[in-house]
């Protein structure tokens, strides 16, 4: 088949090398040329150009507004592709904007599928990510042996906007568990207890969980190079926030896990992996000029 | 002086009632035709857009709801071509939104001054606004004679965008001080004590605030009235949280109480004044 491909950053480049390691034609559109550098794949001058070439598009990019450009800007897919071709959204964005450009792109015949992800880069390299699926049912079904490439739990959570609404309920929940983990290291490590054996032994009871074992492990070895980078889940919490004052339901825990991540933004980790939140509860060793 | 005044909600009304009577000639606009009626019965003149509010004025004031209302308003105010207007607006939004509509207006050679107020229905009503400043001093001291008609304490805090951020400091602080007050409520008669006793103590020590003082005696009595709204004080709130998101700037206290002014939304309080949170809180603590 022949698939688009936008957005090649650390999660985007492994997708579409599995794509094409499974057999399809690759084309590819970047706002930086070098993007492309070690990807062997038909470049495209824009988004509309690429989107008149293939069957199903992917874009795996971060804002709801770069989404939003290149989907339905000046030289956007939407000039592009033709009736019934397929726009698969795999970038975290907020679900009314998801919902808004798929009824832009149903005016024009155009499928949508928001279909976020998770499992970060290591999951997008070993083609394991979970994928939560928000659209036509018959949609995703076309689409399935592609996202099978990429994913091993892949799930129609409901109409379109609703695969970012279960993204935004995976963020919540993961990013307050690295929370959760990083005050019980830094707890450990103030009472002058090996952090290393603590996790050992949390490890095999009820407070086990993924986020422990990998978060929790780079903690321990203080590995604080990223895997995915702390400003993205910044920016999803701005986006959860926002809807739920949009739905008026109170979320008190993720308030405050919020205010931790801008902590971290202000403390120049923006950069580095989301385990740095145990970085924010350290004291520091001297005072920080202002 | 000839004001143009734009938005006659619960606040514009009163506050372009105060510039009539002290002497200044004003036109008004609103949304709705009907909310002019009030100020063409004092004597005020009727325009039929923004744009006609500013022909010909000294000054234009804004009063209205949120910054694409007060961007709207003001593009029609630029759009009358009046090189030299001073254009005010006195509502609620955000910083960032109001520098953005400063350098859009002075692109068309109008001077915008951001001008919060607090105070309330009943400062609007007596003339007795704070009123906080942000945008040059020359245009800020040719809006001095309106500001003191509807104002005391008028403060000119610094460039285009200090007002703005003066108002979400204080809403920062009446935010959570409401909130403080409504626990400590809570906590008093969930012990056993006369919360009306707990507050007279309070009120002689550090504990006193005016929210304390007015506040604390509307939940004694709990008059829920507005007041202030507390879907209006969650707006604010939001103002704030997503200042601090822009910046990376860690309010715990803020992030806390402004998930209780979202869950009062969600509780139906949000037509009630900011001391409904004592009701969500009783109700949270099974206090019904």
């Amino acid at each position: 088949m022949k698939v688009g491909f936008i957005g090649l950053g650390v999660m985007g480049r492994p997708m579409a090398l599995h794509l094409q390691a499974a057999g399809h034609e690759l084309h590819a559109w970047a706002r930086r040329p070098q993007s492309f550098a070690g990807l062997p794949a038909i470049v495209h001058a824009t988004p509309a150009e690429l989107g008149a070439a293939c069957e199903v598009v992917f874009t795996v990019i971060t804002s709801s507004a770069d989404v939003e450009g290149v989907a339905l800007g000046e030289q956007g897919l939407i000039h592009g592709m033709a009736a019934g071709s397929v726009l698969v959204d795999c970038s975290t964005i907020a679900s009314d904007v998801a919902r808004r450009i798929a009824g832009r792109l149903a005016e024009k015949g155009i499928h949508m599928l928001d279909a976020p992800v998770s499992g970060g880069v290591q999951g997008a390299i070993d083609a394991t990510l979970a994928i939560m699926a928000g659209g036509d049912a018959a949609v995703l079904e076309r689409v399935r042996p592609l996202l099978d490439c990429l994913g091993k739990r892949i799930v129609h959570v409901g109409p379109n906007g609703a695969g970012q609404v279960a993204k935004a309920c995976n963020q919540m929940i993961m990013v307050a568990a690295i929370q959760a983990v990083a005050e019980a290291m830094r707890l450990a490590q103030a009472s002058g207890v090996d952090c290393a054996k603590v996790k050992q032994a949390l490890s095999g009871g009820s407070a086990a969980s993924k986020v422990l074992d990998v978060m929790g492990q780079r903690m321990v070895e203080r590995n604080f190079s990223a895997g995915i980078e702390a400003r993205l889940h910044h920016k999803d919490f701005g986006l959860v926030l926002e809807a739920a004052r949009k739905s008026a339901v109170p979320v008190p825990l993720t308030a405050s896990v919020a205010q931790q991540l801008n902590a971290l933004m202000a403390m120049g980790m923006g950069r580095d992996d989301t385990a740095s939140l145990l970085r924010v509860l350290e004291p520091e060793p001297e005072p920080r000029p202002h | 002086m000839k004001i143009g005044f734009i938005g006659l909600g619960i606040m514009g009304r009163p506050m372009a009632l105060n510039l009539l009577k002290g002497g200044h000639q004003v036109t008004v606009w609103a949304r709705r035709a009907e909310s002019m009626q009030p100020l063409l019965d004092a004597g005020a003149t009727g325009a039929a857009s923004p744009a006609e509010v500013a022909c010909g004025q000294e000054l234009v004031i804004s009063m209205v709801a949120d910054a694409p209302d007060v961007a709207e308003v003001m593009r029609g105010v630029a759009s009358a071509g009046m090189p030299g207007l001073v254009a005010v607006d006195m509502s609620t939004i955000a910083p960032a939104a109001a520098r953005r509509i400063g350098e859009d207006l002075a692109a068309a050679g109008v001077d915008f001054i951001d001008a919060p107020v607090s105070g309330g229905e009943v400062g609007a009503i007596a003339g007795t606004l704070s009123i906080m400043a942000g945008g040059s001093v020359a245009g800020f001291s040719r809006a001095q004679p309106a500001f003191e008609c509807m104002g005391k304490n008028i403060v000119h805090v610094g460039a285009s965008g200090a007002g703005q951020v003066t108002k979400a400091a204080n809403q920062i602080v009446t935010g959570m001080g409401v909130l403080a007050v409504a626990e400590a409520m809570a906590f008093a008669s969930k012990n056993g004590v006369d919360r009306s006793k707990v507050r007279e103590a309070l009120l002689g020590g550090f504990a006193y605030s005016k929210i304390l003082e007015n506040h604390g005696q509307r939940m004694l009595d709990r008059n829920f009235k507005p007041g202030f709204k507390s879907w209006m004080h969650e707006k604010d709130l939001n103002i704030v949280m997503q200042t601090a998101h822009e910046l990376g700037l860690c309010l715990p206290g803020s992030a806390a109480t402004a998930q209780m002014f979202n869950a009062m939304v969600g509780s139906g309080y949000g037509e009630e004044d900011s001391i409904a949170v004592l009701k969500l809180l009783e109700s949270l603590s099974g206090q019904q």
